[in-house]
């Protein structure tokens, strides 16, 4: 009983779930931009992540560069892959497919066709092998909880950027035009907003969203071509928890899987994570199958 | 042109099914090993995609986790076969596929659309790591099979299991059955109103849908001396039958046969050496035919002039 409560109260528990839940906030939010302003299920997240984390492993091992300088690196490639994607796909699909339904089929499979192409890419250029590097991991104490300083450093830049995406819907008319869009798509239209360019650049910030998760990911985890997936998956539960579409539930969300997360794996064994995880992802969508949504959507 | 109940092209299709099948039966008596384990692939994914049309394509309901009845079927085979031999092990591995298949498409096929996609996905990957904790906490770690049938054995049998399943495609999707599956893809509330049972007849064709893989992945397992939990689940395997619907086409029987065939003729050119590029093709195929083609390579030739045949015939005064 009272080791029970242990394991509740360790701080070393709760500092873990605080990281996780920050990284999980910050791979949903990108998602959930993309899904709320154009229906589009991007189920390629993690592989974005993935090649987020590899930019800056390389960038350290080859260059020396440390992973905040390579951070932005990967946010820009990673824009400019969302931008082009747009104008050479999505923009398309969006236009031509009528029916929301249909849309979101649709961009499930042309992502999941992309997820494999990328999964793929990077194993034939990177090989399979298990990739991490050190870097800032000495051990802090803080108080009865010890903690790397990387991992604070990804929990720092995760909140920090969360805040700022936060800051910039709230306060700036590129922001508020995209909740607007995510609202009331056709009012958006109708009252002036440029809808073509406020996509491609809510596509644009997703994916730099992604890369800069995956890049914070990359410096205390390893990465291989198939690491990103499992965060998909994960980022999925996330903002279904949260609510499709709904920027700020997804925050809560993440929270809440990585409170599942960490104290389930604590109270049972590693092993058990993905079952865990899985098993969420399937009560959640027959417990609130779409139905939830349909009374938030405004089509 | 009446394309309903005419006795004439049962008689064709009965007549092509015996030809393919004494034509097939014929194939690893005169190839050598290679060459069968070709037509094994071709046979395996041709019955698999064959099952998921039955759900997937009549219904609309995409099943990007049917590698679950897959997995679980190699799973039984291989539990029991020592015991009850291959055609005691497979009938039971199916009958487990459906007995799963019965609880799953009950709930999962409440939900629509994309979350069904997801959902599907979710529940085959459940499976795989639930299956991989069952055999951790009985501390197995990978079974052997030895002295299993022969390449030539399950060669036959997977050519049963294809011509089974394109034999049972074909029919349904020719009877009022089918018609009402095809009804709850065109428009499940309108279907609903005017007293289509569809959620029955979803959980039906879902549970069939659960058969034959189940047997598939039965006979895979047993071509392979290691069975190995990941690879019995792996999502490749729902993936795969997904891009050879949507290559081939999942309207009617041929699209699997042709799908099937484009794929297995890709992966025999490409796979021993450029495994990674193989993988990277078939995503490429997966975005250019869900952008540019999506009725499949099937829905070019044939459905464009049976269009403009009906339409002729109602202009005509």
């Amino acid at each position: 009983m009272s080791e029970t409560l242990d394991t509740l109260l360790s701080g070393q528990l709760l500092v873990s779930m605080l990281v996780l839940g920050s990284v999980y906030g910050l791979v949903a939010l990108g998602l959930n931009l993309i899904y709320g302003s154009m229906r589009l299920l991007n189920i390629a997240h993690g592989e974005i992540m993935m090649l987020g984390a590899y930019v800056g492993f390389w960038a350290f091992t080859l260059a020396a560069i440390p992973p905040y300088l390579a951070m932005v690196v990967s946010m820009v490639l990673a824009a400019g892959l969302g931008a082009l994607l747009y104008v050479s796909m999505l923009g398309r699909v969006i236009s031509r497919t009528t029916s929301l339904a249909r849309l979101e089929a649709n961009s499930l499979l042309i992502f999941f066709g992309l997820s494999v192409i990328l999964q793929n890419l990077a194993s034939l250029a990177f090989t399979s092998d298990d990739r991490s590097y050190p870097w800032f991991d000495q051990i802090l104490q803080l108080g009865p909880v010890s903690i790397s300083a990387d991992r604070l450093m990804v929990m720092g830049v995760a909140l920090g950027a969360t805040l700022a995406v936060i800051a910039f819907f709230r306060f700036t008319l590129a922001g508020l035009a995209i909740r607007a869009l995510i609202q009331q798509r056709d009012a958006a239209q109708l009252v002036g907003i440029n809808v073509r360019r406020l996509n491609m650049m809510v596509t644009a910030l997703g994916f730099a969203l992604a890369a800069l998760a995956g890049t914070l990911i990359g410096m205390v985890e390893q990465v291989s071509p198939f690491s990103g997936f499992p965060y998909t998956i994960a980022a999925f539960v996330v903002i279904i928890l949260g609510g499709l579409g709904h920027l700020y539930g997804g925050l809560i969300g993440a929270l809440a899987l990585a409170a599942i997360e960490t104290y389930g794996v604590a109270f049972t064994s590693a092993s058990l994570r993905s079952l865990l995880v899985y098993g969420v992802f399937i009560a959640i969508l027959l417990i609130r199958p779409q139905g939830l949504f349909g009374a938030r959507r405004v089509a | 042109m009446s394309r309903h109940h005419a006795p004439a092209r049962y008689i064709l299709a009965v007549g092509l099914l015996a030809v393919a099948g004494g034509l097939g039966a014929l194939w690893p008596l005169v190839v050598s090993d290679y060459w069968i384990g070709i037509g094994i692939e071709l046979l395996k994914w041709i019955a698999l995609t064959q099952s998921w049309v039955l759900i997937s394509g009549l219904t609309g309901y995409i099943s990007l986790g049917h590698v679950a009845f897959y997995g679980l079927g190699g799973y039984v085979t291989v539990l029991l076969w020592p015991i009850l031999g291959v055609w005691g092990a497979l009938p039971v591995a199916a009958l487990a596929a459906a007995a799963a298949a019965l609880p799953i498409g009950w709930q999962c096929l409440r939900v629509k659309g994309p979350y069904f996609v997801i959902l599907t996905f979710g529940v085959a990957e459940f499976l795989k790591f639930a299956v991989i904790a069952i055999e951790d906490a009985i501390g197995s770690f990978g079974r052997l099979l030895m002295g299993g049938p022969s390449l030539a054995h399950l060669f036959h049998i997977l050519l049963g299991l294809a011509l089974v399943s394109c034999a049972l495609t074909w029919l349904i999707g020719r009877s009022r059955f089918g018609a009402g599956l095809v009804a709850v893809r065109e428009d499940e509330t309108a279907a609903e109103t005017i007293g289509v049972p569809t959620s029955r007849l979803k959980l039906i064709a879902y549970v069939l849908s659960a058969l034959i893989p189940a047997m598939v992945g039965g006979v895979m397992a047993l071509r392979t001396p290691f069975f190995d939990v990941s690879q019995a689940f792996n999502p490749v395997v729902s993936f795969t039958i997904v891009t050879i619907a949507i290559i081939g086409g999942a309207g009617g029987v041929w699209g699997p046969i042709l799908g099937s065939l484009f794929l297995v003729t890709l992966h025999t050119a490409l796979w021993s050496t450029l495994e990674q590029l193989y993988m990277m093709i078939l995503g490429a195929l997966l975005i250019g035919f869900v952008m540019f083609l999506p009725g499949g390579l099937t829905g070019i030739p044939l459905r464009a002039p049976r269009r403009t045949a009906s339409t002729t015939a109602a202009e005509a005064p």
